[in-house]
């Protein structure tokens, strides 16, 4: 057993240099032209996005229902994952080398990781750059080595703010244009004890959309996050560890409710659906959502959270695309990717859009559609909005340096600089741990 | 003691020697066979693999990115303040077992109550008070009701205190099987033991702590060891469930487990969560260590006797 | 004797003080309980307003998203992989627990302590290996291979137990079944089982427990989600975007019934289970 058990890890490592050798050659344009397969045969597809796209099993259903239709010889299954349960899912197939042939990715490096383990197959491989030319956030953040590693699916603008204007007004405020101005809202809300933003980081996730709705605002570009990654920079470099500052900022003057550390985040949210908070942040595609629970357009205004810097990312929205992913296993990758395609054709994402409210991650959508204005800028500045930090720093780090830190800054148990200090501390762990982080990084971001 | 050795067959009239440890062997295989696959083949491989990376031969180096990771350490510590639970623990199962005891009228319906936690599954249990003890939950509203909100605090959310707040939860699920084994034991001891005192007139507290306490030491021993054992190995469930698989708030909650999980399934190092193990398991060898003499004594009486 | 069963009870304790020990711990114990079964009929808003009081109207939304179209299946898993574990590991530990206490080898102590000191090994020490193999032989997500490791991390207790037990029976019995011709099979069979009855039952009440409850390895080795124990089932309620309460409390209450009938019902074998088993005495 031991020896089969070597010949794996040595198959393993051996794919991993493969891919790396095959890596360096930046054509694109190599788009296998394979004739349709006959036989019966069927796609798994394993997935995640109900959860904050709500209606999108239900779109995936008619997708699959469609394109069987349309290709009678394939039958397609789908399993929805637990947010706790897709990765760990995924790195059980992979182990085995067998499972799903279509795998679904959060953006950035959860769609680059798996990638440089060898575990997927490249999109760019099966697609042609003409089609992933419309697929939002494609290049930014599934680019490799000219590669795409997975195809964008749903817009995730990250994150939006919501306000609700009725209840700054009967307080006699208006919208907070920029951060200091949101200080000064939280001064008199909290002094009549009002929440001002709702939240919870109890388990995590909150602390992750922080960092990238404040940290995005003081750097230039998210190679600037991978320069420090790689060890170029440190996290405890102004541009890195301001926003640790103004999250304390934000604690000094009482913007959050103060359970916010017992409360997990969707339970947080629904205060603002209730009244009881004036703002919340919601994963993008749920924004809409939540300002129709709240009272629609005339009560609820959908921003990107207020500038604190002068960056050129500041006061804009963050995107990114959550994406869907071939397998390295799949026998079928044409049909696979075919049926990503299949779901980027114009009444497929007029589909999405009408289930789940949500934006496709094509440009080719229409938006003249969108009947809600605040939808439809929020729509906008998705196209082109800022990339989002979160998925530019490994996992690893997200969960044990941001997560965790975010909650002692709101505790009040750590200062700024110390949380600076722990992250750039467990990037330097993790490079020593990770022996492959470095060369990758440093890869993905040429 | 029966004389297996030589005596088997004997109806045939041909007695064949078969040793005693062959005989023995024939009832114990199909256990040993489970036991060496599931312990004995994971111990081995997870010394073998706490050695490697990728496949490629390390030695320690595993064992030193383990050691020297503060995170390990935090979780190692928290460990061993959880072992200060089980003297809470104890007391609190004797001195409720003994009032049990003592009590006529709907002891069975306190014993019920009083087990009933032991039998809820964890999860259920982390999650229903991860409800109770949010800082707007229902443990801080009676707190206020009753004019206490001096005591109210954010008890999972306060990184001084999670950790406390937890052990409540697991004393709160695991004292009831200590009453039940206690009073069990209690139950059981010859009537003559109370006869002597109660003539004499001996108060509850003399009665029982001079009593009954030496006379079920070895059921409280029992016990300790056992709740001591949990708090090494068994939190898992607890710590996972109640801080969503984070630990937190912070580090505050980390316990060995959770930091050998986390390493294997989501950050990806199987051979520094393998080594984290290692360690892990060394250091319940000191416990394997105390329950194997414990045991011994306990076998040696039992087939001593 | 002239003490009952029930105690010196009366004038040890203040009556007083003693029934407000024991109703403070039974609301203890209880409320939480409480909390979750009721907090299963509210609805959400209805549960943040007041966790402690009585629904303001029943309703059976929550019972109605818990019971989701995989929540059967679930408990048809759990059931398969609890029945299955709890009866192999009590056959088979009784097998073992019979050969120590049955045949004097040498050695016998040490390898009994061996056996049984297992049980202070953390499970999740064996769980990457195990897993490892798992993916290797392809049983991920089957429930064979959890009944197996359920099997395997019950064996030392209850081979403890059992060991304990059997070498409680009077030598007496043992000694003159054998003078009669009867092999060290048949009075296995014939007479140490039926006089086991109560340990081997408390035994099994144990294990199932334990079994039924269990959630790290279910949780990694059950990734399929038609192959799901309930526990790992509802955990997963609990999740990033689990909002719904009641829902949460609804399925943790449909997971809790089936073992608070059955503790309501056999309770009294456990109690006098372990009074027998456990303690050595008369």
């Amino acid at each position: 057993m031991n020896s089969r058990k070597n010949f794996i890890i040595g198959t393993a490592v051996l794919a991993l240099l493969l891919t790396a050798c095959s890596s360096s050659s930046k054509d694109v344009s190599t788009a296998k032209k394979i004739t349709f397969p006959t036989e019966d045969l069927t796609l798994n597809i394993s997935w995640w996005g109900e959860q904050e796209a709500p209606g999108a099993t239900k779109w995936l259903e008619e997708t699959m229902a469609l394109y069987h239709k349309e290709h009678p010889n394939v039958t397609l299954k789908q399993v929805l994952q637990t947010t706790e349960g897709l990765v760990p899912a995924f790195e059980a197939a992979a182990a085995a080398g067998a499972g799903p042939d279509i795998q679904y990715f959060w953006g950035g490096i959860y769609a680059q990781q798996p990638g440089w383990d060898g575990h997927i197959a490249p999109i760019s491989d099966y697609l042609d750059a003409e089609e992933l030319s419309h697929y939002i956030n494609a290049g930014v953040e599934e680019g490799y080595q000219g590669k795409i590693w997975t195809a964008p699916w749903y817009v995730n603008p990250s994150f939006p703010l919501l306000v609700r204007k009725d209840i700054l007004e009967k307080n006699g405020l208006t919208t907070p244009a920029n951060w200091d101005e949101l200080m000064k809202v939280c001064d008199v809300l909290s002094k009549k004890k009002i929440t001002t933003i709702a939240g919870g980081v109890k388990d995590g996730w909150f602390g992750g959309w922080i960092y990238s709705i404040l940290g995005g605002q003081s750097v230039q570009s998210q190679k600037d996050v991978i320069n420090a990654v790689v060890g170029n920079t440190s996290f405890t470099d102004p541009e890195h560890a301001g926003w640790w500052v103004k999250l304390a900022e934000s604690k000094t003057h009482k913007c959050w409710n103060d359970d916010i550390n017992s409360l997990e985040l969707y339970q947080a949210q629904q205060r603002f659906v209730d009244g009881k908070a004036a703002m919340t942040i919601t994963a993008g595609p749920d924004a809409p959502n939540f300002a129709k629970k709240a009272g629609g357009d005339s009560n609820v205004t959908i921003m990107a959270m207020p500038a604190w810097s002068d960056g050129p990312m500041a006061g804009k929205m963050g995107t990114t695309s959550q994406t869907l992913g071939i397998t390295k296993w799949s026998k079928y990758p044409q049909v696979a990717a075919d049926f990503i395609k299949f779901g980027h054709t114009a009444e497929r994402l007029n589909a999405w859009y009408k289930l789940t409210g949500s934006m496709p991650a094509d440009d080719r959508f229409d938006l003249t559609q969108v009947e809600s204005q605040s939808t439809k800028a929020l729509f906008e500045s998705a196209i082109s909005g800022a990339p989002y930090l979160e998925n530019f720093i490994p996992a690893q780090l997200d969960a044990e340096a941001v997560f965790k830190n975010v909650q002692l800054i709101l505790k009040g148990s750590v200062t700024p600089e110390a949380a600076a200090a722990d992250m750039q501390a467990q990037m330097e762990r993790l490079r020593k741990t990770d022996r492959k982080l470095v060369d990758n990084f440093t890869a993905w971001s040429k | 003691m029966l004389k297996q050795a030589s005596t088997v067959g004997a109806r045939n009239g041909r007695p064949r020697t078969i040793s005693a440890g062959q005989q023995a062997l024939k009832w114990i295989s199909p256990a040993g066979i489970v036991l060496i696959f599931v312990f004995g083949y994971s111990l081995i491989s997870l010394f073998t693999q706490s050695f490697r990376y990728d496949g490629k031969w390390v030695a320690f180096e595993n064992f030193t990115l383990v050691l020297t990771d503060p995170l390990f350490q935090t979780a190692l510590k928290h460990n061993f303040y959880l072992l200060f639970t089980v003297p809470v623990m104890v007391f609190l199962a004797f001195l409720l077992a003994v009032t049990l005891f003592e009590t006529r009228r709907g002891m069975s319906f306190y014993r019920a109550a009083v087990f009933l936690p032991y039998v809820l599954p964890i999860p259920v249990v982390a999650v229903v008070f991860g409800q109770i003890y949010q800082l707007r939950g229902a443990l801080n509203i009676f707190l206020t009701a009753i004019g206490l909100d001096g005591l109210a605090q954010d008890w999972l959310g306060e990184p001084k205190i999670a950790l406390g707040t937890m052990a409540s939860v697991i004393l709160w699920k695991e004292v009831g099987f200590g009453v039940i084994l206690l009073l069990a034991h209690i139950i059981s001891l010859p009537s003559e033991v109370f006869e002597a005192s109660r003539i004499d007139g001996a108060g509850f507290f003399r009665v029982h702590w001079s009593i009954t306490r030496p006379q079920i030491m070895n059921t409280i021993v029992f016990f300790s060891v056992i709740e001591a054992i949990t708090m090494v190995s068994w939190v898992f469930n607890y710590v996972y469930v109640m801080s969503n698989g984070l630990g937190g708030p912070g580090d505050s909650t980390l316990v060995s487990e959770l930091y050998i999980y986390r390493s294997a399934f989501s950050n990806k190092a199987p051979e520094l969560a393998a080594a984290a193990a290692v360690c892990l398991f060394l250091c319940t060898l000191l416990l394997v260590v105390a329950f194997f003499r414990i045991q011994r004594r306990s076998i040696s009486g039992t087939f001593g006797r | 004797m002239s003490i009952t069963r029930r105690g010196i009870h009366g004038s040890l304790l203040g009556g007083a003080s003693r029934y407000l020990l024991l109703t403070f711990m039974a609301a203890t114990a209880l409320i939480p309980g409480y909390i979750m079964f009721v907090g299963a009929f509210k609805t959400q808003a209805d549960f943040l307003n007041s966790p402690y009081g009585m629904p303001a109207s029943l309703s059976f939304g929550g019972f109605r998203s818990a019971w989701t179209d995989k929540f059967p299946q679930w408990l048809i898993n759990s059931f398969v992989i609890t029945t299955g574990s709890v009866v192999v590991s009590v056959f088979i530990a009784s097998l073992a627990a019979w050969g120590f206490a049955h045949f004097p080898f040498k050695g016998r102590e040490t390898v009994l302590g061996v056996t049984v000191s297992l049980m202070v090994v953390p499970p999740v020490v064996l769980l990457i290996p195990l897993f490892q193999v798992g993916v290797h032989l392809g049983l991920i997500s089957t429930l064979r291979l959890v009944i197996i490791i359920y099997v395997g991390l019950m064996l030392p207790f209850s081979i403890y137990m059992l060991t304990n037990y059997f070498k409680s029976i009077p030598n007496s019995i043992l000694e003159s079944a054998s003078v009669d011709g009867a092999s060290p099979l048949r009075i296995f069979r014939s007479i140490v089982i039926p006089l086991s009855g109560a340990p081997l039952i408390t035994l099994g009440v144990v294990n199932l427990l334990w079994a039924w409850n269990e959630l790290l390895l279910a949780l990694v080795f059950l990734q399929s989600n038609e192959k799901r124990t309930l526990m790992v089932g509802i955990t997963g309620f609990q999740s990033r975007y689990s909002l719904d309460i009641p829902t949460v409390m609804a399925g943790m209450s449909i997971a809790t019934l089936p073992l608070v009938v059955a503790y309501l019902f056999g309770q009294r074998f456990f109690i006098a289970g372990l009074t027998a088993g456990s303690v050595k005495g008369e």
